[in-house]
């Protein structure tokens, strides 16, 4: 029978007709607040995408050892043939370290990336709307956090949007574009221009519990778990299987253990609130007594498998 | 139980070695499966007789000399794959008729993803000689096979079909006897959820499997693989999750219910 599409959600439709019936400016100036593993990450791309970025911290030695991160991984791509001596050069003087909020002001877009903390990122923005100008666009990085009650926290929730960033920044293509009810479509039009300018390939989401991606990548492990616990199959068994029948590139546990099982724990634990104790995101009892025991994975040398200088034993 | 117990100690019998370009393989059940393990079984020497569940299709196979269908099962089969996963009534009545016609030393491997190995055998008379195995489409050409043996699985059975499996060119991954097994259990539960989010409208479906690939690294999308597995396979293993397991967690999305049963599906659009 012919397969039949039953609903088009409304951003859907709007980004398909995007190219054709508007002009958007280029992004020139853009504000980045947190200058941690994620926030460094979106500077590069956007320095190297010829953007000013106004990268922001709150912690002065954080700022220096991003910007020390920052050059490495640029003159790492000088050596790899992908960059010019002078790309190189013009796109590190792009990146301008701030410690004050308020040096943020002539950015059109400020995304986010600072700890997974609600009331923490509603006071910064309360914070960015005061010191913007009326049409920046405010970009929260959140995972898994309520965009929606983020947006609620300032006075122009139209303004306010998603920027899923998956980690890590530089190899993931994929962006989540979170709108909640109160985004405007402007806003969503000129986010998706931007990952456009930084060569991303942008995905519409609803502002729910997981967005696409954490969502539904969630019964991988979160299954994998189960069948653990139910002592059908062991660890290694389940990803040997899992590669050689599904086709993954790494295992459920060997995924769990390359992001680290506290990581994965919290965010299931968040994914579990936020949708109110659905029981399809219960976190697994084996998952938490390993973060427990302090067997995290990779970074403590044991997690489901052994370690020994980040190589399986 | 005593019964039953009594039956799982008895002494099996020997069953019968396997040597491609003499034995014949019987294999039964759902479409595509069977045309997939008939062209597995064929290409690597095996004389196949099939049965498409009384489906009156014929394949267009390699080598037809050796490849025949017929309802009625040869009496000199060695070795019998059945692979129904959605009719279980249908399921039932091969493996009985089965158990009739072969000879007690050949073994019957049958698709355990939507009901137990070990339920299964208490269908039949012999059970020494039924293991399960994990069968949905495309995965037959995957290097490696689940194959979950019963209560009343002796190491004999296990190692016959061991070695049926390494002559097509699979190892066997031994894994407990429970509905779902591992490959399909996960792989269902991620469609389900994909399901969920596309009732909720969360994404279409295109970037659902988009998001899916570029940013958790997936071999194909959600979609692209109930695609692949066909909806009415999928359907058919929640179903069974949802029964063995029950609760919230296997909770099958309507949504999906509803294209399973209607036969229709996201796809393209």
């Amino acid at each position: 029978m012919q397969p039949r599409l039953f609903f088009k959600p409304h951003f859907s439709m709007f980004f398909e007709n995007l190219s054709i019936t508007t002009f958007l400016p280029m992004i020139k100036h853009l504000g980045i607040v947190g200058a941690g593993t994620m926030g460094a990450g979106i500077a590069h791309l956007a320095a190297l995408a010829g953007i000013d970025v106004a990268l922001y911290d709150i912690n002065d030695t954080v700022l220096r050892q991003a910007l020390e991160r920052l050059k490495r991984s640029i003159n790492k791509a000088v050596e790899k043939g992908e960059l010019s001596a002078e790309q190189s050069t013009e796109a590190f003087t792009r990146i301008h370290p701030r410690t004050r909020l308020a040096d943020l002001s002539h950015s059109e877009i400020v995304v986010e990336a600072v700890i997974e903390d609600l009331r923490i990122k509603k006071d910064l923005f309360k914070h960015l709307e005061a010191g913007s100008k009326p049409t920046t666009i405010l970009a929260s990085n959140t995972s898994f956090l309520s965009v929606t009650a983020i947006a609620a926290a300032t006075r122009r929730p139209e303004k306010v949007v998603g920027l899923h960033f998956l980690y890590p920044v530089e190899k993931v293509k994929v962006v989540e574009i979170v709108q909640t009810v109160q985004t405007a479509q402007e806003t969503l039009q000129c986010c998706h221009e931007f990952l456009n300018q930084l060569g991303k390939t942008p995905v519409a989401v609803a502002d729910a519990p997981g967005f696409i991606v954490n969502r539904i990548v969630h019964p991988f492990h979160g299954e994998a778990l189960q069948i653990l616990g139910e002592h059908i199959a062991d660890a290694e068994q389940i990803d040997r299987i899992m590669k050689a029948e599904g086709g993954f590139a790494c295992g459920p546990f060997e995924s769990l253990d390359a992001m680290g099982l506290d990581t994965s724990f919290n965010a299931t634990k968040a994914l579990f609130d936020a949708s109110s104790g659905d029981a399809r995101f219960r976190p697994h009892p084996i998952e938490k007594r390993m973060v427990e025991s302090g067997l995290l994975g990779q970074k403590s040398g044991h997690g489901f498998y052994i370690y020994e200088q980040n190589n399986r034993k | 139980m005593t019964k039953k117990k009594q039956r799982a100690k008895a002494p099996a019998k020997k069953l019968r070695e396997h040597h491609p370009d003499k034995a014949i393989v019987y294999i039964v059940g759902d479409s595509p499966m069977v045309e997939e393990h008939v062209a597995l079984c064929s290409s690597h020497g095996y004389a196949v007789v099939y049965d498409l569940n009384g489906k009156s299709q014929i394949l267009q196979t390699v080598d037809s000399s050796f490849v025949r269908k017929s309802a009625k099962i040869p009496s000199n089969v060695s070795f019998a794959l059945e692979l129904t996963n959605i009719d279980l009534e249908r399921k039932r009545k091969n493996l009985e008729a089965l158990d009739k016609a072969l000879p007690v030393t050949a073994a019957i491997t049958s698709s355990s993803v939507t009901v137990s190995a070990t339920e299964q055998s208490s269908w039949i008379h012999h059970k020494s000689r039924l293991v399960g195995l994990c069968a949905l489409p495309t995965l037959s050409k995957a290097s490696l096979v689940e194959v979950a043996p019963t209560v009343f699985s002796p190491a004999e059975t296990i190692q016959v079909v061991q070695r049926f499996f390494q002559s097509v060119g699979k190892e066997i991954e031994l894994v407990q006897d429970r509905v779902g097994m591992v490959f399909p259990r996960i792989i269902c539960q991620i469609i389900n959820e994909a399901a969920f989010a596309l009732q909720e409208e969360i994404a279409v479906p295109q970037d659902i499997d988009l998001a899916m690939r570029q940013g958790a690294n997936f071999p194909f999308g959600p979609i692209e693989w109930a695609d692949r597995l066909g909806m009415q396979q999928v359907y058919a293993v929640l179903s069974a999750l949802h029964q063995d397991l029950g609760g919230d967690r296997y909770r099958i999305s309507p949504l999906l219910r509803q294209m399973a049963l209607s036969g229709t599906w996201w796809k393209r659009m």
